[in-house]
């Protein structure tokens, strides 16, 4: 049988669409009315945009830039997963832990990621090591907070059952802490997924040879403001990618967390 | 009866600071039965349990479970809270499943899984989560996992205190039921006279702080038993009599 489409959900992607068009044809009109040349028209942005899919910008076209913007985002935020909910976790369930840790991670956590840059271009240079260190730093506080959030609020009454049904210190802590504080982690993961690719593009901005961050700055280098608003578009398009898809795993592994399912 | 008894509570007293709230008090728990606790509202009843598993440790007293200091990891006792104690995560059979594994009884567990799920009718449940399932499945589902794991001593703190009177009724039959069939012992808590004296073999009522026992009473009604009956009824009354503070 066909599947009917939600009239709601269509209601909202016919917004959507009607949205976006409007501020292109905002856009469009505004740069008829001027006639100026110092912005872009949305047709030369967009044709500038598909170019770039298959014209090379440096050494790559846009989207070698930015497999390799995602490629530094992905090794950051990945070490920055495993040692950020491994510590939220731990902080939240072994007091020794949390009393050895939180202080030093309470002082840690209001330093903006971008306050780290001086420090580690000095630590490890301008190459790659320091722009992973970045995106590190600004994944690695909200993984830690949100884990360490869901493991101390996991469920006490929970706790006290399988503590009835025998269980171990090791056995509460995987069986009943770790599965409770999955949505919290999932929350942590989306805001560090957005800090991450926040803090790429100022790295890359300040210094690089490739990446998406980088052809924004070498479109400013040379006055190519269509080339630095399809850029801007394509890291709009893969923020939005890489949100649906963490909605998508979301949707997939907590399934059971679903409203009405 | 059998008359072995399988936990033995001598002069239990537990204070928390300057507040006694057990004093002194003894019994045992017979195999095979179903002893009800009863007493006013807030006169201890959960201390009184929660004693008895050592989640509080008495400040006097001693409690013996087959002659040695309970031990939660080593005996196998199960607790069903008033409070519905599903894991979310987990679908109705992980969920029954769940007990076995704690206790590492892994020797035909997916028969054992099999056999908890039929006697609460909730075989064809056995995929949905937690969010999914009524109150009373919930519940059974605790029951399930319980009854799975086939504990010699099942503790109950008023279980059915969240559910409306139907459900109530249907679920005490069912536990009753249960319980005769597997011999399971049974310490069940109720503030609820009716539900103790339609439950139990033998109902200790507790006093107000400090609590200590009142007087032990032995319910032989036959069962199923008819809460109109006349008997019934007077062996309700002359309970709420002692319990009265009023």
């Amino acid at each position: 049988m066909k599947k009917r489409i939600d009239p709601k959900r269509m209601e909202s992607i016919v917004l959507g669409i009607i949205s976006f068009l409007s501020l292109l044809i905002l856009w469009q009109t505004a740069i008829w009315i001027t006639g100026t040349t110092r912005f872009p028209s949305p047709t030369t942005v967009i044709v500038r945009f598909f170019r770039a899919l298959v014209e090379p910008i440096g050494p790559y076209t846009v989207i070698g830039h930015v497999a390799w913007s995602f490629s530094r985002v992905f090794v950051g935020y990945s070490l920055a997963a495993l040692l950020g909910i491994t510590l939220g976790l731990t902080m939240g369930w072994f007091p020794y832990v949390r009393a050895a840790f939180k202080p030093l991670f309470d002082l840690l956590r209001p330093i903006a990621p971008l306050a780290w840059i001086p420090l580690a271009i000095l630590w490890m240079g301008i190459e790659e090591k320091s722009k992973y260190f970045l995106i590190f730093v600004a994944s690695f506080v909200p993984f830690t907070l949100n884990a360490y959030a869901g493991s101390i609020k996991a469920d006490r009454q929970l706790i006290g059952a399988a503590k009835m049904l025998g269980a171990k210190n090791n056995q509460l802590f995987f069986k009943i802490v770790v599965p409770s504080s999955v949505p919290q982690i999932f929350s942590g993961a989306q805001v560090a997924l957005s800090n991450a690719w926040m803090t790429m593009l100022a790295a890359e901005m300040i210094r690089s040879s490739y990446g998406i961050g980088w052809v924004i700055i070498a479109g400013q280098q040379v006055n190519d403001m269509a080339q630095m608003i399809a850029s801007m578009i394509a890291i709009g398009i893969v923020g939005f990618l890489l949100a649906t898809g963490m909605r998508l795993l979301e949707r997939r592994f907590l399934v059971w967390n679903n409203q009405g399912i | 009866m059998n008359r072995n008894a399988i936990v033995k509570v001598e002069n239990l007293s537990k204070r928390f600071g300057d507040l006694l709230v057990l004093n002194d008090i003894t019994f045992n728990v017979y195999k095979g039965e179903f002893l009800c606790i009863v007493g006013p509202t807030g006169c201890g009843k959960t201390t009184f349990l929660n004693s008895l598993t050592h989640l509080y440790e008495p400040t006097s007293g001693s409690i013996l479970f087959q002659g040695e200091p309970v031990d939660l990891q080593k005996h196998n006792i199960t607790y069903i809270f008033q409070e519905y104690s599903a894991m979310e995560w987990l679908t109705v059979r992980q969920n029954v499943r769940f007990g076995l594994e704690i206790k590492q009884q892994y020797d035909g567990i997916d028969k054992k899984v099999d056999d908890a799920l039929e006697l609460v009718g909730l075989k064809q449940f056995e995929s949905y989560y937690p969010r999914q399932l009524s109150a009373s499945m919930l519940q059974r589902v605790v029951i399930a996992r319980a009854f799975a794991t086939q504990p010699e001593l099942l503790l109950m703190d008023e279980p059915y205190g969240q559910l409306d009177i139907n459900l109530r009724f249907k679920l005490e039959d069912e536990v009753v039921r249960l319980c005769k069939q597997t011999n399971t012992t049974v310490v069940f808590i109720t503030h609820n006279i009716e539900e103790a004296v339609y439950l139990g073999d033998r109902i200790l009522v507790l006093t107000n702080k400090p609590t200590s026992i009142k007087e032990v009473i032995i319910d032989d009604f036959d069962r199923p038993r008819d809460i109109t009956h006349p008997d019934f009824v007077e062996m309700r009354n002359r309970i709420t009599d002692l319990i009265k503070w009023w």
